[in-house]
């Protein structure tokens, strides 16, 4: 499927806009709110939170770093590649949030957590934005990052950002139907 | 009554407003990147404008109750911007479409004067702001602002203002004490 880039950037800043203040919100809440797991194999608001963190400790660098190694002229139209539509595909958040097997490294649950998650979460929300105003330089279909399943696929760097806002939109999701559990 | 009155006497009277939305304590109205031509107003609350550069947050405008806030770049040349716009606490604010703002302006001959009349304050204000960057002293900077708006120390936090006047709180807190 081919876009026009402008339209996809315009909808990414949107929905990571969307996506900050839904956390914003989060962040208003008491302590006890946002760690309440509804029982130990489910992860709870502040977890959901901190695997996005991870998430994006990984492809922050890993966007930065296509974009400057990225040698294309920036191209009006955006075509996403068949693999990484079907992973964007796969993430995006479905009706009812279907379970999904979390990679080890990417598990919040054995980790210790502070309140602190949030704010990063916020910070690592606007480097992403500059990597989106970054990246109107280079060609989105053209360049390409690595990825954090397999060594053996690289992703058009349009649908690593397309992805990765899915992604986001699926676990605070996730967070919001546990926090409304709690109540 | 001057064009800012008559303008949203105007709008209120004839409820123009195209809708009216409600956001809390720090969510964004716009972040950084997208194209926002919309004209707000702040029923009540207040909201602060700032870019961030190398991780550093840099307030450059602050909005309270009556005031319109715009993003002022996207506004004039329908490009994105690099402005966040973020509510400092729960506010109700009241939006326009440039579209319909400048049909309204063109609307009728007492609106002519308006447009000119707010870009004239505008730019009065933007030069008074580049004088407070000029402003070496932290003291000076502090007493432009004061003196120029009195009810900013009322409205906003702190941690915010000595943003704005380019200190740390600790600095803005001795000189309010002095």
């Amino acid at each position: 499927m081919v876009i026009k880039t402008i339209d996809l950037e315009a909808d990414l800043i949107e929905r990571t806009r969307i996506n900050l203040n839904k956390v914003e919100k989060i962040k208003t809440l008491s302590k006890k709110v946002i760690e309440f797991k509804e029982n130990s194999d489910k992860w709870s608001a502040l977890e959901c939170i901190a695997h996005l963190n991870l998430y994006a400790d990984f492809y922050n660098p890993v966007i930065k770093k296509s974009i400057e190694n990225s040698n294309t002229k920036p191209n009006e139209k955006f075509k996403s590649g068949i693999i990484g539509n079907y992973f964007v595909k796969t993430i995006e958040p479905k009706k009812k949030l279907n379970k999904m097997k979390t990679p080890k490294d990417k598990d919040p649950s054995n980790l210790s957590l502070d309140l602190n998650e949030i704010e990063k979460f916020a910070l690592q929300q606007k480097e992403f934005l500059e990597f989106i105003e970054l990246s109107k330089n280079v060609d989105l279909t053209k360049t390409k990052t690595a990825i954090s399943l397999t060594k053996l696929f690289k992703m058009r760097l349009g649908d690593t950002f397309k992805f990765l806002v899915a992604h986001n939109e699926r676990h605070i999701l996730q967070a919001e139907s546990v926090i409304k559990a709690y109540k | 009554m001057n064009e800012n009155q008559l303008l949203i006497e105007t709008i209120e009277n004839n409820d123009l407003w195209e809708k009216e939305i409600e956001i809390c304590r720090n969510e964004y109205l716009k972040v950084k990147g997208s194209v926002d031509t919309n004209l707000y107003f702040v029923k009540n609350g207040s909201l602060r404008i700032f870019i961030v550069d190398e991780y550093e947050e840099h307030t450059i405008r602050f909005g309270y109750k009556d005031d319109f806030i715009v993003s002022l770049d996207s506004f004039l040349t329908e490009k994105a911007s690099d402005f966040y716009i973020q509510a400092l606490k729960k506010s109700t604010i009241k939006v326009m479409s440039k579209t319909n703002f400048f049909d309204l302006l063109n609307s009728s001959n007492k609106f002519h004067n308006c447009w000119p009349k707010l870009v004239e304050q505008l730019i009065l204000q933007q030069i008074e702001r580049e004088k407070d960057i000029l402003t070496s002293s932290p003291i000076e900077r502090y007493k432009r602002v004061l003196k120029r708006s009195p009810q900013l120390f009322q409205e906003i936090p702190n941690k915010h203002i000595a943003n704005y006047l380019r200190m740390t709180p600790e600095t803005l807190s001795r000189i309010k004490k002095s």
